[in-house]
């Protein structure tokens, strides 16, 4: 190959909590090592910089993981750390990394150790009317407050489960952004789930005191708080002009007859998330299936070891756990590296990891307590009719899509039949619902499905940047060049 | 031919309204239909077929026609392997590794031979569509080889000549007249030649269409029915044990593409046939730029924008196997090579965006050749395989199905298409 190649101890990709904790760790350890983010900035999802012209100044609201981001990037400003930005990772072969630079141009790093500290992004849930425009989800909606300072819209509806639910809608509300009424798909909160939770609580207070001063904020400013429904319908001409939620039994099934019609001008979602897997099923990761941490989810060790020889994971990315734990796991990921490059003995790499592994544990058992009321239920993926879009991309609506999964249950045949899947975002945001469908439709666990091969590129990219001249062409069927007689 | 005027410039007469720029998925297909792939196997049968690729369901339906009793097996579902991955395009002008090294015309008797097959196959997909009574997406769009340097422009002029002797329209094109033909071409390139006859079909629909009307001639198909081994019985015919059952067959025909070895062996055989994985990257659609299949006489590189609008670039680039049996894993070196010459002789492609890789099992004789007809050494067992399959699969299969239905007549398929012909080319390579 005739790209330009450098070696390095670590290579980390993913400048989010996870990555930067990880990089930063590495680093004290001794370590060489080169973080990539294929974003202008460091932070990752939660610790976004903000845009010119836009400060939040409130602890409370986005301000303090404003200041709690600025801490982890300022330590990743080391000699010894090499930090690339608008750097994407398009493939992983052995232990060489191939990035695309700046949108043009390919390098290949070589690693000694790789962590992979991707992140996740929005569960998709398709139904009527998710395609028009005021539809956003909750990580679409913070990017634009975070980094453009602007309001997805004056009277928004809240939709979604878990503790985003109530933190989103607060922050906006503390931003000044109208919000009309926030549906919780689950529960409310039952005298079992408050003991639960204090029984949890170890470690866990300011979790615990996050959520009581949100559900404060939601009831100081009479934004109602619906449990137990789901958006069902989202309606108008060409741009969203009102909402239909409707409640749900446990399983996220909607209650007939139970629909109710909200006017608003914007729709935010926030049904968890989807650990972005790519660069883990290209390296050929083993993958677990545990839907309540976003379906595919990365196997790991003690310290955070894949599947694979020499390559680490942590945070969102291999299982959404929220920044906390993003940052411990990348944290005890380096460790790992560190203990086996023999940059810290065994016994140093353990003191260390012991408080971060106390800290999972807890959040851990805070998950847990919490599950009864946010575990996400099938229904959220059954909510389309035959007219609504399921793969945007190629434009293709369940009708399409349906004879193609009563035909086979094998996600890659229907992706076959149909293309959906194929487009720019390459199934992100319609295969786990293909998936879903089929599952239901064959009465089978969405666990017990196949995968789909993981295909290069991570990204989409363009050919100037990947174009290789010097790559010698061997020629076609080379043992047909020689004469015949 | 050489002087027979140039046909119309399809890059020009095709407006943006045309059907093939539209950006639409397929609808379901008729052949979803075929739901009888579950049943229970016959415990006999005349013709046993296994392997449901393109090859595999023409020969079924070939032979369902003609009335013979035929039992389709597939191990797991129909047109998976390569028949289903393939980029679905004609290839008939003849390609550099049939030249390469090589004194042209000192082969020009066999490729005559080729050429003309080759005639004939596209002749069968072009009234394939009325045959079978529904879509396949066929497109006629005509084809260009390009030539970088003066040496490939010689062989350029060489193959056309055989070309026109054989029959298939090719011109050359050079200068201004390729510039005014093909604008999207890099304007250093030395010359093209140009097949009106080249196009494409969706590989999607061709083999499943062949099942559904082999189906209803008459034909068993099954499904996730692998073949695991073949007794050969002591008075003649087989009986072949599968993953959902036992058949007895008079004949069988070995229609496992990549597979063909894996199947010779259950009966003591061993053919020149290698598998390999092979390259294929698809972008994002984009305003049509570009209507003919493009190919490069010297260099690996097959290119085209399909109906859908995405450009689909392959051309022989490897991909690496995975795990035991046939699976491959797209390489990064064969991604930014076979971009490297898609861009090297279409500059426009370079602001595109690459979305997806993706490798499909191609089975390939070592001589290139098909390996199509009757075993001398195992009576009643055949092969049917092709190498350019898409292209020639069909009329493969329905030679082949001549010979089985009219086992008396004088076969239509030529001796070195034979599967137990000795190999004459180079030992396999690593
Ligand atoms: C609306 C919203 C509200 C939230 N609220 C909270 C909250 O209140 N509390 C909480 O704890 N958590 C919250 N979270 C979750 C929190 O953002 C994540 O848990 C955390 O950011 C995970 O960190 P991470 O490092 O694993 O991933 P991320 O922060 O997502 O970082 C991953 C990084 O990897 C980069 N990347 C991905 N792929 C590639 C590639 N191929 N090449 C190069 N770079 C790549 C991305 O650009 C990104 O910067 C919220 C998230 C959202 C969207
Ligand atoms: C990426 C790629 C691009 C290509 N592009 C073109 C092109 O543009 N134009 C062209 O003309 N050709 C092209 N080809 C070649 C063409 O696709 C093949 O030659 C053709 O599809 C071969 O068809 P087949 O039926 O022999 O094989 P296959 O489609 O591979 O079918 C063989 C079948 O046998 C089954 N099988 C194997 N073992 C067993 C068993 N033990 N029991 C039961 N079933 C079994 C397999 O599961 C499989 O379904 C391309 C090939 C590839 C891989």
């Amino acid at each position: 190959m005739s790209l330009p190649r450098s070696t390095t101890d670590v290579l980390v990709v993913g400048g989010g909590p996870a990555g930067l904790a990880a990089a930063a760790q590495a680093a004290a350890a001794g370590l060489m090592v080169t973080l990539v983010d294929e974003r202008v900035t460091l932070g990752g999802q939660i610790y976004k910089r903000v845009g010119p012209g836009f400060a939040v100044e409130d602890p409370r609201a986005i301000g303090r993981d404003y200041a709690a981001g600025n801490h982890l990037i300022a330590a990743v400003d080391s000699p010894r750390i090499d930090v690339r930005l608008r750097t994407t990772a398009l493939a992983i072969e052995g232990m060489t990394v191939i990035l695309c630079a700046d949108e043009s141009h390919t390098v290949a790093v070589e690693a000694e150790r790789i962590v992979l500290a991707p992140g996740a992004y929005d569960r998709p849930v398709a139904f009527p009317g998710w395609t028009l425009p005021g539809v956003l989800t909750a990580g679409g909606a913070q990017t634009l407050v975070k980094t453009q300072g602007v309001l997805p819209g004056e009277r928004i509806v809240f939709a979604g489960s878990g503790p985003v639910a109530l933190a989103f809608p607060a922050q906006l509300h503390h931003l000044g952004a109208g919000v009309v009424t926030v549906c919780e798909a689950g529960p409310p909160p039952g005298p079992s789930d408050v003991a639960a939770m204090l029984r949890a609580a170890a470690g866990n207070l300011s979790l615990l005191r996050d959520a009581i001063g949100y559900r404060a904020e939601l009831l100081r400013a009479r934004i109602p708080l619906r449990y137990g429904r789901i958006v069902v319908a989202a309606e108008g001409d060409g741009r969203i002009e009102a909402v239909v939620h409707a409640a749900v039994d446990r399983e996220w099934r909607v209650i007939p007859g139970s629909e109710e019609r909200v006017a608003c001008d914007a729709l935010c979602l926030g049904y968890g998330f989807l650990p972005s897997v790519e660069l883990p099923r290209l390296a050929g990761c083993a993958l677990d299936e545990d839907e309540d941490l976003g379906g595919a989810v990365v196997r790991l060790d003690e310290w955070m070891r894949t599947t694979v020889p020499n390559i680490h994971a942590a945070g969102d990315g291999t299982g959404v756990e929220g920044s906390l734990v993003a940052i411990d796991e990348g944290r005890l990921a380096a460790l790992g590296v560190a203990m086996d490059l023999g940059a810290l003995t065994r016994e140093a790499a353990e003191e260390r990891a012991r408080p971060l592994r106390r800290r999972l544990r807890q959040r851990s058992a805070f998950r847990s307590a919490l599950r009864r009321m946010h575990r996400v239920g099938p229904g959220i993926y059954e909510l389309s009719t035959p007219d609504t879009m399921i793969c945007r991309c190629e434009e293709l609506t369940r009708a399409r899509i349906d004879p193609a999964i009563a035909a086979s249950t094998d996600p890659g045949v229907v992706k076959g039949l149909t293309r959906a899947g194929m487009g720019l975002c390459q199934g992100r945001n319609c295969e786990r619902t293909i998936a879903a469908l089929i599952a239901r439709r064959h009465g089978l666990e969405l666990a017990s499905l196949p995968p789909t091969n993981p295909r290069l590129p991570a990204r989409p990219v363009s050919l100037g940047a990947i174009a290789d001249q010097e790559i010698e062409d061997h020629g076609f069927f080379t043992a047909a060049a020689e004469p015949r007689d | 031919m050489a002087s027979s005027p140039l046909p119309p410039n399809p890059a020009i007469d095709m407006p943006t309204g045309h059907p093939d720029s539209s950006h639409v998925a397929p609808t379901a297909p008729a052949w979803l239909a075929l739901t009888e792939t579950s049943a229970a196997l016959p415990t006999d049968t005349d013709v046993l077929v296994i392997g449901g690729g393109l090859i595999g369901c023409a020969l079924t339906y070939y032979l369902a026609r003609a009335g013979v009793e035929v039992t389709l097996l597939e191990r797991g579902e129909l047109n998976r392997a390569a028949s289903g991955t393939n980029a679905g395009s004609f290839h008939l002008q003849i390609a550099i590794h049939q030249l390469t090294g090589l004194e042209v015309d000192s082969l020009a008797d066999r490729l005559l031979t080729e050429i003309r097959l080759y005639v004939e196959g596209a002749r069968l997909w072009e009234e394939l569509e009325t045959e079978l009574q529904g879509s396949l997406e066929m497109h006629t769009t005509g084809g260009l080889m390009v030539a970088e340097t003066d040496a490939e422009l010689a062989l350029l002029h060489a193959k056309q000549r055989i070309e026109a002797d054989a029959g298939l329209e090719t011109h050359v094109l050079e200068g201004a007249e390729l510039r005014s033909f093909a604008p999207f071409l890099a304007d250093d390139l030395k010359g093209a030649t140009y097949c009106p006859a080249e196009g494409h079909a969706n590989p999607l629909l061709a083999a499943p269409l062949y099942a559904l009307r082999a189906s209803q001639a008459g034909a068993a198909i099954r499904t996730n029915a692998a073949v695991h081994s073949i007794d050969i019985g002591t008075q003649g015919g087989f009986t072949v044990h599968t993953a959902r059952g036992r058949v007895r067959a008079a004949r069988i025909v070995n229609a496992a593409g990549g597979w063909t070895n894996e199947v010779a062996a259950m009966i003591g055989q061993h053919h020149p046939v290698r598998r390999d994985g092979l390259h294929v990257n698809v972008t994002e659609p984009r305003e049509r730029l570009l209507t003919p299949l493009v190919q490069h006489i010297g260099r690996r590189l097959t290119l085209k924008q399909a109906s859908n609008n995405t450009f689909i670039i392959g051309g022989g680039w490897p991909s690496r196997a995975h795990g035991a049996d046939g699976g491959y894993r797209t390489v990064w070196e064969s991604t930014a090579g076979n971009v490297g010459v898609a861009v090297r002789v279409v500059p426009a492609l370079a602001d595109v965006r690459l979305l997806r890789t993706w490798s499909g099992a191609l089975a390939f004789t070592d001589d290139l050749e098909p390996l199509v007809g009757a075993s001398r050494r195992v009576p009643g067992y055949f092969t049917c395989m092709a190498t350019t399959g898409f292209t020639l699969g069909p009329l493969m299969a329905r030679m082949l199905a001549e010979t089985l239905a009219h086992p008396a007549a004088r076969s239509p398929l030529p001796d070195h298409f034979a599967p137990d012909r000795t190999a004459s080319a180079a030992p396999a390579h690593p």
